[in-house]
């Protein structure tokens, strides 16, 4: 029983295994993606606050920067870079149909959150949708474009 | 924004996890992490070493034992708030905890986190106040049990022993005439609240017979407004009165986003907000 100031982990990324590689224990997971070359996850705040690096851990989206990169052993990860299905390729037309990103910082987080609203199931208002995508900030397009591209969405595929 | 050095132990177990918490008065719990890694991050805290006990099995548990409903302190959020029993028995929670924060957040952040992290922000702490529950602490000698209204000391402070561990958080069931009504004041859905208030109400007809009142982001930790209580027992509601007994018996903090002086005016206001919630 000791601790150490690394770790060994095993997890998968986009499918792809990453079998017993050496991270600091104080090491972000969303430090590491980036260090690996998935820099579609976005740091902004890091503290939790602005969503930019919401990536799914074993199904459910979370944010990367509040997750230690020791705390992903033996998880299943999906970053945006992973979103290739028929329903993420639906959003992501319905994102640029509706000109839903400026500059695109945000926009990784917002399909990320997108993904986690539409597996739900649940039909929203346009008041809901704002309420579900709170804890993600755009700071240039406005969230108009967002909330209509995310509607559309929800309405072709559920 | 880069988490402090600190070395890490996954524990196993949770007499593994305590023997290690005794040796170390410097290492902390790690959970969900979703209040802790914002504080390491913003180097709020530097710990000597973060025990790990998200893998332990069994301790997220949800279920009745007795006269309470058992949540298990590593149930996630999103766990609580999509367990049948937690919909059926204790309905309230699952709507106080869409403030809490975000999706994501509530995907990793756990119950059992938030009541020991004690921040005086934070909804489950006032909750756990209110609902008179019980907090389940394990140690070197035992399990040991503490109300919750004994449980907060002051900022971030909580009875918690270097030795041990909160495992549990067990809440009576509300009878059928008591309710549990809350509300708050934030800037923006899922922030933390300028000022936050929890009441349970017992009825008599339609007439308030026991009032129990417990705010959060008001002071150093869940503030018990007794004497507010009673007043509006007697009295219903009026501003001047109310406001007056609140600023004599909470010491209101002020924050970036509010001064003491605008809490006490929330707070005060809070209570004409739960009071027409019980009418409807």
């Amino acid at each position: 029983m000791s601790a150490k100031n690394s770790v060994n982990i095993s997890f998968s990324v986009n499918g792809e295994n990453f079998d017993d590689v050496t991270v600091p224990t104080r090491q972000h997971l969303a430090d590491y993606l980036r260090s690996q070359g998935l820099t579609g996850t976005h740091l902004g705040c890091e503290q939790g606050a602005c969503g930019a690096c919401t990536i799914e851990m074993d199904g459910k989206a979370v944010r990367s920067c509040l997750i230690l990169a020791s705390q992903a052993n033996g998880s299943s990860i999906t970053t945006v870079e992973g979103f290739d299905d028929e329903v993420m390729e639906k959003v992501k037309n319905n994102f640029l149909k509706h000109n839903a990103f400026q500059c695109g910082f945000c926009s990784p987080g917002m399909l990320m959150t997108t993904k986690e609203i539409i597996s739900s199931k649940k039909k929203l208002s346009r008041d809901e949708i704002r309420a579900e995508i709170s804890g993600n900030y755009c700071r240039c397009t406005g969230y108009q474009s967002i909330v209509d591209a995310i509607e559309e969405s929800i309405n072709e595929i559920n | 924004m880069k988490a402090p050095d600190f070395s890490y132990f996954e524990a196993q177990n949770i007499e593994d996890a305590i023997k290690y918490k005794s040796e170390d008065d410097e290492a902390v719990i790690l959970a969900g992490g979703q209040s802790l890694l914002p504080a390491l991050n913003m180097r709020l805290s530097s710990p000597s070493c973060l025990i790990d006990i998200s893998k332990i099995n069994n301790l997220n548990e949800i279920k009745i034992e007795g006269d309470f409903i058992n949540i298990g302190a590593l149930a996630t959020h999103s766990d609580v708030m999509n367990n049948d029993l937690i919909n059926e028995k204790l309905p309230c929670l699952v709507d106080i905890l869409k403030m809490v924060a975000h999706a994501a957040i509530r995907n990793k952040g756990t119950h059992g986190g938030s009541i020991a992290y004690g921040d005086p922000a934070a909804e489950l702490p006032a909750f756990a106040v209110a609902m008179d529950a019980e907090i389940v602490l394990s140690g070197l000698s035992g399990q040991r049990i503490v109300d919750a209204k004994d449980f907060y000391l002051g900022l971030f402070e909580t009875d918690l022993k270097s030795d041990e561990i909160l495992t549990a958080i067990r809440y009576p069931f509300l009878s059928h005439n008591q309710h549990l009504i809350f509300d708050e004041v934030c800037r923006r859905h899922g922030d933390y609240a300028m000022a936050g208030l929890m009441a349970k109400v017992e009825l008599d007809q339609s007439k308030i017979n026991n009032l129990d009142l417990v705010y959060f982001a008001t002071g150093d930790k869940p503030n018990v407004a007794q004497n507010t209580a009673k007043l509006v027992i007697d009295d219903g509601y009026d501003y001047e009165k109310l406001k007056k007994s609140l600023a004599s018996e909470i010491d209101f903090a002020g924050d970036l986003n509010s001064s003491s002086e605008m809490k006490l005016h929330l707070a005060t206001i809070l209570i004409n907000k739960i009071l027409n919630k019980l009418e409807r």
